[in-house]
């Protein structure tokens, strides 16, 4: 009988546990020793009222957590949203049978932000990979994956609640093919061509002079809103660029990053290095606007340009 | 008097509840003035004519007039013509759409409203465009004056018309205007300021086009043409005058007859701060000696007239673009500070005759700063857009007939 630890920190991991609690396989949930969060204390909140045994996973050693899964004869582990490197006591523990699930079709998007980066590229689909957990993060092999599609409109957050539907689907397969021992764990082939890392605070600056329209479009997207969404600058004061659409220009001449039209139909209607760019939603100090009100509030004309200087 | 007199309330009506809420935003004041003052149509049409033409008695008065004089009465003929834009009823798109179209910047009519306060470059406009007529009529029973990019006022004209009128100067039999702008709210505005101003029987017709497309069906004696920004830059002055100089009669004039665009390297801390520190406003009478002297000119890098926009070679560059060879100019030498030097573009515009618009008097002949030329410098980020050169370097300039026309400067 399959006996799982959830290793979490999030309730976006709620519809495994759901699932497995579902399924009578559902020993414990593992949550970190560390700072409180929003996100967090709802998790806690709802394993208490679910009853749910709850462990601490501890920075400093494994021992007594070791002890305590062993007393609920845990034999399964599976990891989602759980940012801290599992040691080597634990992997012994459950040898072999600690996995994790990574929102990328690996090797692609190793890294703590996969989804972010996913969107920011402009997949069309991305993957959720169950893979064993190894001393190399993200470097396991593969026992189960799904696909799933990317709307061109979706957020981070819609993107987040699309593989919050996918997930029990995916343990499910995967409960299933260890029930069978028919588990055919695949190496993951290569290095992988993009990576998911860390975002940094320039990154999420728009270049008007590099970026194409498609790409500020899916920067915009990718970041909205937890992560800061695109952001540019006016007269020293930066704004936060919700959302965009690419709109077709065939203006020549005129200098990426320039306004080229500010309409109450059209909006508001950037040049860039490969067509022009319509900001739908700005997020400013004093609120959200779309790109027409935020032209006649902030003064933003035909023919200024929004490249900035030393941002 | 008109019918509309014997209902004194009818301003009352129709004022508050048909203008965009963002044109009575930004000319509150002036409509608050047209509530309070519960004119009727007629009343106010007549304060209307009487600003526009006090302020075209005082730029045509050959005696000294004071700054704030002018100011006051310039200011009160906007008063005057946004409240007959607030009864044009443009909707808020056609108030607002402003954009950068393939040859310049085509301006809003919210945003265009303040070319009637610019009070020297009317001043120079009209003062040149009155003497032109006034040669023209010498040796023609009529003639027919071209105003494309007018914009919703009009400004170089009808203030000038108004004048005419009321002081029987000149009369419609004389004088066939075709104002054009390709803005609609231009033209929506423009209905209402002529009908306003009675100035019907002047304009020969109204067209809604593009000016660097139209074709006029007649010869036209006078090419009136103001689409500038400083520095020779974003409006499409020159696509426009190059296409319509096309249609001007033999001995038509354009006015201005000579836009010459200059470039100087200046201190920009001296330039454009120091040298106005002391005075009460920027124009070219109030220029500082020693900032002036403190200049490194380098000369005239586009004339435009008649003669030279009829003989404009045009390139095609590979991307599309389309450029008019400029001058070539050799970058002095012997300048210490060069290094801490930057480039700035102004035009001196000859409207007709003596009268002109010089540097400083209106927005369109202030000087230019640009950031993007360097001589004995190096910029902090190299960019594309930079411009490097060295003292002695010989630099051709080329102007750009794009969406945003400006310079584009090649080392040779």
């Amino acid at each position: 009988m399959q006996k799982f630890a959830v290793f979490t920190g999030s309730c976006q991991s709620l519809p495994i546990m759901q699932y497995l609690l579902k399924n009578n396989r559902l020993a414990c949930v593992v949550l970190v020793d560390t700072q409180q969060n929003h996100d967090l204390m709802q998790l806690q909140h709802w394993l208490q009222q679910s009853a749910i045994e709850t462990l601490t996973y501890k920075c400093s050693d494994d021992k007594g957590l070791i002890a305590q899964l062993d007393r609920l004869a845990v034999n399964r582990g599976l990891i989602y949203l759980f940012r801290h490197k599992i040691r080597p006591a634990l992997l012994q523990y459950f040898t072999g049978h600690l996995v994790n699930i990574h929102p990328s079709p690996l090797p692609d998007y190793r890294g703590p932000f996969p989804l972010y980066w996913q969107l920011r590229n402009g997949e069309n689909t991305i993957a959720l990979s169950l893979h064993q957990v190894t001393e190399l993060v993200d470097y396991g092999n593969i026992a189960a994956d799904v696909e799933i599609e990317i709307h061109p409109f979706d957020t981070m957050n819609s993107v987040q609640y699309k593989v919050a539907q996918a997930l029990p689907r995916l343990v499910e397969k995967y409960c299933q093919l260890d029930e069978k021992k028919e588990i055919k764990w695949r190496k993951q082939e290569g290095d992988g061509c993009k990576s998911a890392p860390q975002i940094e605070q320039q990154q999420l600056i728009v270049n008007w002079q590099k970026q194409t329209g498609m790409q500020i479009v899916n920067m915009a997207r990718a970041g909205n809103v937890d992560f800061g969404c695109a952001l540019f600058q006016l007269r020293g004061e930066a704004f936060q660029l919700l959302q965009a659409s690419v709109v077709d220009s065939t203006l020549t001449g005129v200098q990426a990053g320039m306004v080229i039209e500010v309409d109450r139909q059209n909006g508001l209607v950037i040049k860039t290095v490969d067509g022009a760019l319509r900001l739908d939603i700005i997020g400013t100090q004093l609120g959200g606007f779309d790109g027409y009100r935020f032209a006649m509030l902030f003064g933003l004309e035909a023919g200024m340009s929004l490249v900035q200087k030393n941002f | 008097m008109e019918a509309h007199n014997s209902q004194p309330t009818v301003s009352l009506q129709y004022v508050d509840p048909q203008v965009d809420e963002l044109l009575k935003h930004s000319i509150r004041t002036q409509l608050e003035s047209l509530l309070k003052a519960k004119l009727t149509t007629g009343q106010r049409q007549l304060l209307l004519k009487k600003s526009f033409v006090d302020a075209m008695t005082l730029v045509l008065s050959n005696t000294q007039v004071e700054h704030l004089q002018l100011v006051n009465t310039f200011e009160a003929m906007y008063d005057q013509a946004v409240q007959s834009m607030a009864l044009a009823q443009l909707s808020q798109e056609q108030l607002t759409r402003q954009y950068v179209s393939a040859s310049g910047l085509i301006m809003s009519p919210h945003n265009c409203k303040h070319t009637i306060k610019d009070v020297y470059r009317i001043k120079g406009y009209a003062r040149g465009i009155d003497l032109a007529i006034q040669s023209k009529l010498k040796h023609s029973p009529s003639i027919t004056i071209l105003y494309p990019a007018c914009g919703p006022f009009a400004p170089l004209l009808l203030p000038l018309l108004s004048y005419y009128k009321d002081s029987n100067t000149f009369t419609s039999q004389q004088i066939n205007v075709i104002l054009v702008d390709v803005h609609p709210g231009a033209i929506l505005s423009l209905q209402q300021l002529i009908k306003d101003l009675q100035l019907d029987d002047f304009i020969l017709r109204i067209e809604a086009a593009d000016a660097t497309e139209y074709e006029p069906a007649e010869s036209i004696d006078l090419l009136v043409l103001e689409a500038m920004q400083h520095g020779f830059t974003k409006e499409g002055q020159l696509s426009i005058a190059k296409h319509l100089v096309k249609f001007l009669n033999i001995d038509g004039w354009m006015i201005p007859q000579n836009v010459s665009v200059r470039g100087m390297m200046v201190i920009g801390e001296t330039e454009f701060n120091q040298q106005w520190k002391e005075v009460e406003y920027s124009h070219s009478l109030n220029t500082n000696t020693s900032a002036q002297q403190d200049r490194v000119e380098l000369g005239e890098i586009l004339n435009i007239n008649k003669s030279t926009l009829l003989n404009m070679q045009e390139l095609e560059l590979q991307d599309g673009v389309k450029v008019i060879p400029a001058s070539k100019i050799k970058l002095p030498t012997g300048v210490k500070d060069m290094g801490e030097r930057i480039l700035a573009i102004y035009a001196h515009i000859d409207t007709f005759a003596d009268e002109g618009v010089e540097q400083y008097d209106s927005g369109v002949t202030h000087p230019r700063p640009d950031m993007t030329f360097y001589i004995d410098a190096k910029p902090r980020d190299v960019e594309h857009t930079h411009f490097v050169a060295s003292s002695g370097d010989m630099v051709q300039f080329y102007y750009q007939l794009s969406g945003l026309p400006g310079f584009v400067p090649v080392k040779l």
